[in-house]
Formats: structure tokens, sequence, C-alpha cells
């Protein structure tokens, strides 16, 4: 029933630094692959080195896919725009947080405003979450949020989701499909990113952690503030009845907001 | 007052005790009081010369050793005087050469670890020349006035509540336009950074996502996956990552309301295009022990596994053990809290029959709030727990759970 184009970049092994398939865009191809659209498009954008790495992809049951062939350190926004202008597709499909280059996160936006539709990010469900009554012409989202909480709510007109690592896991990329699947390299212009190559760039080395230290009072209270969980200075019911205690509890859990 | 000498005398106990004998009668007799005996004057006593030097104890000692003693002991009140009014100074910056703003999160109301880490970083670009912070977010600016902020704008109270994350994005970009701040800084959350980039597509700007590091001439963040760093001139627009700045403590800005020319909440404008928001309920068991935010647990002192499981479903809490139990196969594997388990940072940690032993509660030290039910009343649980109740974990249960049904069709 829909029109559905993913955009998937190359992803990097955080160990050993291999292009592999990126973790959130293939769980955004393995959501795609489950809405059943009428028709689904694949790009991706990038210099022509990427074509090996996007094979991966094309593992997981995809047949053919678009390659936007760019120069290197080329900025990737306008060409896709201008590609997803001629689908005109109603849902396109993200991940959160590219693995390589800027990784910024801006590109879902950036796409998003190019072509006028809504943003949601975070998604982990497209489809009717439980309620039935839906409006006509709203698609039903579900987000993850943080601590595990989800939340359901609609989007009206064509929008850009990006995918939130909880989201179903992708399926696994098999061999042969991959090498019969097909990838149409579409030559491309783009501008190149003037932002990153003024950005001066070098090896990360881990930071110290930060840590919460009390600050003040003596080189003990400091110590113990550091080291210790938590002086017990609580309330304390010794052998109380069962009902008693219970009544506590319940108290408690509600002043913390824990209980309605 | 009097001044201890700094020349203490030397006590001589047989010349004591010798001055103070009576010899009338059949045997020798003590004088109860003690009588002046003749004084070493070349003992010095270190304490009363180290007490007379002290010339502050607030932050840390200082000692000033030229001092004559005469006249030590007005100073060193004065010092001790001053500190025990350890008083904040208030920071008032009256005309701001600029303007740094940042947009908090203030999740549920509250004040958050990481609002607190945006309003540091933005004192750091403030701090450099005499700008002044601006936050922005909803409810009033008292609580942020420790945090360092010194301007504040209240969003409507109404959007604390719902998720229109187009509106709070326009209100952004209208104070931006309004302001005209030198930088923008959001918590690099999934809320914040979502508002975050849409105001930089909005506004066609550059945004330097979960900065890491910032100065006024230089902000870096990671980039290519955590691999690299990538620095650069701070930029308009800027999200600051989790824990990269230590909050500010010990200052006391205004967080005065700022005053606009014309109200910039026109977010109404357009119709949001995202609508009908609801939480959704989850299976608290479904969710990982580092994810949740309650979470009841059992010790070996828990024999009556069928009220457990019922206790967990009737509080909505994830279930959860100590070794003990997971070892005995009562609960599987990943449900151990500890040192060899998951370390987790509810929010609340129900606990009933567990005694504390340090591998356990090495994995609760970032829990908030504790409450124990043990029979033993010297556990260390007790003592970690903020409510201790010292009774049979199988009569409690049992009890709570029909309270929390009763309470629940009342
Ligand atoms: C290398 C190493 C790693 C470890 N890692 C972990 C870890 O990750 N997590 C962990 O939990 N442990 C860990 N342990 C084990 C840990 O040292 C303790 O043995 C364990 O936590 C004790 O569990 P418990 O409190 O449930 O049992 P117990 O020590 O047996 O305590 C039971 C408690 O229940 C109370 N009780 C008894 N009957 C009742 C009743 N009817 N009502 C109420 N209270 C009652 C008792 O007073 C007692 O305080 C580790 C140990 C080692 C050596
Ligand atoms: N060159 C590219 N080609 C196709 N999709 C991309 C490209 N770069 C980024 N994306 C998509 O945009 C998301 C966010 O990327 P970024 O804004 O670079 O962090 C990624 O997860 C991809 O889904």
């Amino acid at each position: 029933m829909l029109d559905v184009a993913v955009l998937l970049s190359i992803g990097r092994h955080p160990v050993s630094g291999r292009a592999r398939r990126a973790a959130t865009d293939a769980q955004a191809l393995e959501m795609a692959l489950a809405l059943r659209p009428r028709r689904l498009t694949a790009i991706h954008a990038g210099p022509p080195t990427d074509g090996e790495a996007l094979r991966a992809y094309l593992g997981m049951g995809l047949e053919r896919l678009t390659h936007l062939v760019l120069s290197e350190g080329a900025d990737p926004v306008e060409p896709l725009i201008a590609h997803l202008r001629q689908f005109d597709p109603s849902l396109v499909l993200t991940g959160r947080q590219a693995e390589d280059g800027e990784g910024s996160g801006m590109l879902p936006y950036l796409i998003a405003r190019g072509l006028d539709a809504a943003v949601v990010p975070d998604v982990v469900r497209i489809g009717p979450a439980d309620a039935p009554n839906s409006i006509p012409g709203a698609a039903d989202l579900v987000q993850a949020l943080p601590r595990g909480q989800r939340r359901a709510l609609t989007a009206t007109g064509r929008f850009v989701a990006t995918i939130h690592p909880s989201a179903p896991p992708a399926r696994a990329s098999a061999y042969g499909p991959a090498r019969r699947g097909v990838i149409e390299p579409v030559a491309a212009q783009a501008t190149a990113d003037l932002f990153l190559s003024d950005c001066e760039h070098r090896p990360w080395r881990p930071k110290p952690k930060l840590m919460r230290v009390k600050r003040g009072g003596s080189a003990l209270d400091r110590l113990k503030a550091a080291t210790e969980s938590k002086s017990g200075k609580g309330q304390l019911l010794v052998n109380p009845t069962a009902e008693a205690g219970a009544l506590a509890i319940y108290d408690s859990l509600v002043e913390q907001g824990m209980l309605p | 007052m009097t001044q201890p000498s700094p020349v203490r005398r030397r006590v001589d106990p047989r010349a004591e005790r010798a001055a103070r004998t009576i010899l009338t009668g059949q045997r020798p007799r003590l004088l109860p009081q003690p009588v002046a005996v003749a004084v070493n004057g070349r003992r010095r006593d270190p304490r009363a010369l180290r007490a007379a030097a002290l010339v502050q104890i607030q932050p840390r000692p200082r000692y000033d050793w030229a001092r004559d003693a005469a006249s030590a002991g007005a100073t060193a009140a004065v010092g001790i005087g001053v500190a025990a009014t350890p008083a904040i100074p208030l920071q008032v910056i009256a005309e701001p050469a600029y303007l740094i703003l940042a947009m908090l999160d203030r999740p549920g109301g509250e004040v958050s670890e990481h609002d607190r880490q945006v309003i540091a970083a933005a004192r750091l670009l403030a701090d450099a020349g005499g700008g002044a912070v601006v936050t922005v977010s909803t409810g009033s600016g008292d609580a942020l006035a420790e945090a360092g902020s010194d301007r504040h704008v209240a969003l409507p109270d109404g959007w604390a509540d719902d998720y229109v994350p187009e509106r709070r994005a326009a209100a952004a970009s209208a104070l931006m336009a309004a302001l005209s701040p030198r930088h923008i800084l959001f918590p690099d959350s999934p809320d914040g950074g979502d508002v975050a980039r849409r105001v930089a597509a909005a506004a066609g700007e550059r945004l330097f996502a979960g900065v890491q590091s910032l100065g006024p001439d230089r902000a870096t963040r990671q980039s290519a996956g955590g691999s690299l760093e990538a620095g650069h001139r701070p930029t308009r627009l800027m999200t600051v990552a989790v824990d990269a700045f230590p909050p500010l403590d010990g200052v006391r800005h205004e967080a005065r309301p700022l005053d606009l020319a014309a109200p910039v909440m026109a977010g109404e404008e357009l119709p949001p295009r995202l609508g009908g928001a609801r939480r959704l309920a989850v299976d608290p068991d479904a969710l990982s022990l580092s994810e949740t935010d309650f979470i009841l647990s059992a010790g070996n002192g828990v024999t009556d596994w069928q009220s457990f499981a019922e206790l967990g479903e009737a509080l909505g809490a994830t279930r959860a053990g100590s070794r003990v139990v997971c070892d005995a196969g009562h609960l599987p594997r990943e449900r151990q809290v500890g040192a060899s388990g998951m370390v987790v940072s509810a929010r609340c940690y129900l606990a009933f029959g567990i005694a504390g032993a340090p591998q356990h509660l090495q994995g609760i030290t970032g829990v908030r709030h504790v409450i124990a039910v043990n029979t033993d009343l010297h556990a260390e649980m007790i003592k970690r727990a903020d409510l201790s109740i010292v009774a049979d974990a199988q009569a409690v249960m049992p009890a709570l759970i029909r309270l929390i049904r009763e309470r629940r069709h009342a």
C-alpha cells in the first residue's frame, strides 16, 4: 500500500574498522521489508568504492539498490533529495546516526525539509499499536523512550522515520542473494562538504569518566561520598505487623511515584 | 578571653604530690587541690602554637607563623566567624556582552543532571567574555539559579506534559530570531537532540552534535562512530553530550525572568504533523534490568515464590534477585543484580530477604530509593535502605498484595 524509501549508509565495525552494514540502517531495511510496501526504493549515496559493503544489505532479501555515485568528501544531502523527489515516497526510513563520517544524525532532518515531510525520531514500530480507531491518512507509530518506555503517536502526511536500536533486529545477510542482487549506479552531482573539511580530525582518546564528587567538607566526607553507596539514615520499623509493614511500603512507593 | 600561653609549664608529678602532702596524724594525707609548683619555662606547647598561628579554617587551614602570639586570638576568631556563614555570593551580569541560550529538557518538571551539565557548558562560553546564560524551559527559573542561569525564559506550563517537538523547535527558532544569541546549546538527549536538529534544519545551519569539550574558540565532538575527534570553532547550534561537563557547584546566579519585547511563542501557527502522543503500558518483565525504573528483588529469605510473582505483577515492577536465588534457578541468570550480574540504576528497589553482601550492594549503588524487608535487624541491606522493615517476607508480601488490590478497587 505504501511507497517506501530506505536510506542506507556504510557502517564501520567499532573495533576492526572494517566496512559493514550499519546496524540501525539494517534495522530500517528490516522494517521496510516487513511492511511489504508496493514499491521499495533503497538508496545509498557515496563514493564508488562503497559497492562491496552494500552487498550485505542485498543479502537481506533486497533485489536492487540504487547507488548515487559521488566523489569523495561530497555532501550526500542534495543528490538524495533530488533522487527521492522522483519517487515521491510516502515514507522514508533511515538509521539514527551514521557509523562513519560526520554521524551527526542531521541527514534525516535535512531530507525531511527538502521533501516537506514530518520527522519522527526513534521509531520501533510502524502500524497500529493497540488502538484500532486510527484516523485515515495518518500512520500509527511507536517510539522508544529512555528507560525502555514506549510512546504511541500518529503522523499525518509524508514522513521520515529514524529507527531506534531497540526496533526488531535485522535478519542475517545471506551470501547467495548478496551476490545475485543488483546495484544500480547513478551518477550524481554534489558540492563538497566545506564544513567537514574545515574540521581538524585526530584519533579519539577516551576521556576520564566524569565523577559526581561532592565538593567542600573534609577529606573524609568527600572520600565517603565517593566510595560509600549511601549512609543508611532511613526509616526503620522493627517487628511491625504484616499489615503495618505493607502499609509503610505502600505509602513509600506512592511517595516515590511508583504507584498511582 | 584567656589565651593559653604558648609556653606550658612542665609537669613534675612527684613534686606536685609532695606539695599536696600534709604530714599530720598517723598517715600522710593529700590535699584535694593541686598547689602551684615550680615551672620549667623552656617547654614549648606545639598545639597552642599552632592554634595561635591559625588564620583561617575554611576552605582549608592556613597558618601564619610569623605573627606574634599576642594578636593571635582576635584574628583567629574572625577566621572562624567567616567560616561559619558559607554564603555563596550572588553573581549578577547586569549588562551582558552577548547571550548564550541553553534549551533544557526538564523531563517531568525536574532539572535533570544533563540539564545542569548543559548550563555548565553554556557558562564556559559566557564567562569567557562577559556574556549571560539564558535558560529556556517549562516551569520557573528558581531551581536554575544554583545551576548557573542568569536569565530564564519560561515556556507555557502546558508544554511539559504533551509531546509536540515541532512546537518546541518553533519556539527555539523564534527565540533565536528575537534574542540573536551567540550560541544555542541543547542537551544531546533523545528529546533535546531531536529539537536541536529540527531547529538546525529549519535555520539551515550546521549543528555540532554531541560536544565533548568546549572553549571560546574550540569545540570537539566524536565522529566516525567514535573513532575520531573532530575539532572546530564553536558553531551557533550545538548539542552537549551527556557526562562531558561537570555540573556547577557552589555558585549562585540570578535566574531572573527575561523580559521579552514580544511574546515569542508563535508555535501554534502551523498545525503539528505529529499528534495523539500517549504512553504505552510496557510489560515490566520484558525490560532489561539496566533499563527499568522499579525493581522487586528477592534473596535467600524468600520461599513463597507464588506470592513474589503475584506481587511483581501487582506492583508493575521488574523482578530480580540475588545470586543465591539465581543459582538456585528461581529466576533466570540475566535477572541477577550485583557485581557478577547487572548493575542497575532504577529509581526504586524493593528487596525482600536480601542480606546485602558487598557484591550485591555494588549492583545497586545507583539506586535512589531502597526499601528492604529482612528478619535480621543487623543485615547490611537494612543499613543501606531508606525504609527498612524488620519482618518476615512471607508475611509482608501477601499483606502488600492484599493492600494494593484493596486500594485499586476502592
Ligand atoms: C565473586 C563473587 C561474586 C558475587 N556476585 C554476586 C552478585 O553479582 N550478586 C549477588 O547478589 N551476589 C553475589 N555474590 C554472592 C554474595 O556474596 C552473597 O552470597 C549473596 O548476595 C547473598 O544472597 P542473599 O542475600 O539472597 O542470601 P543470604 O546471604 O542467605 O541472606 C538471606 C537474608 O534473608 C534474611 N531472611 C531469612 N529469612 C527471612 C524471612 N522469612 N523474611 C525476611 N528475611 C529473611 C536473612 O536474615 C538474610 O539476611 C557473589 C559472590 C562472589 C564470591
Ligand atoms: N551517504 C548516505 N547515503 C544514504 N543514506 C545515508 C547516508 N548518510 C547517512 N544516511 C542515512 O542517514 C542516517 C543518519 O546519518 P547522519 O546524519 O550522517 O548521522 C543514517 O543512519 C543513514 O540511514
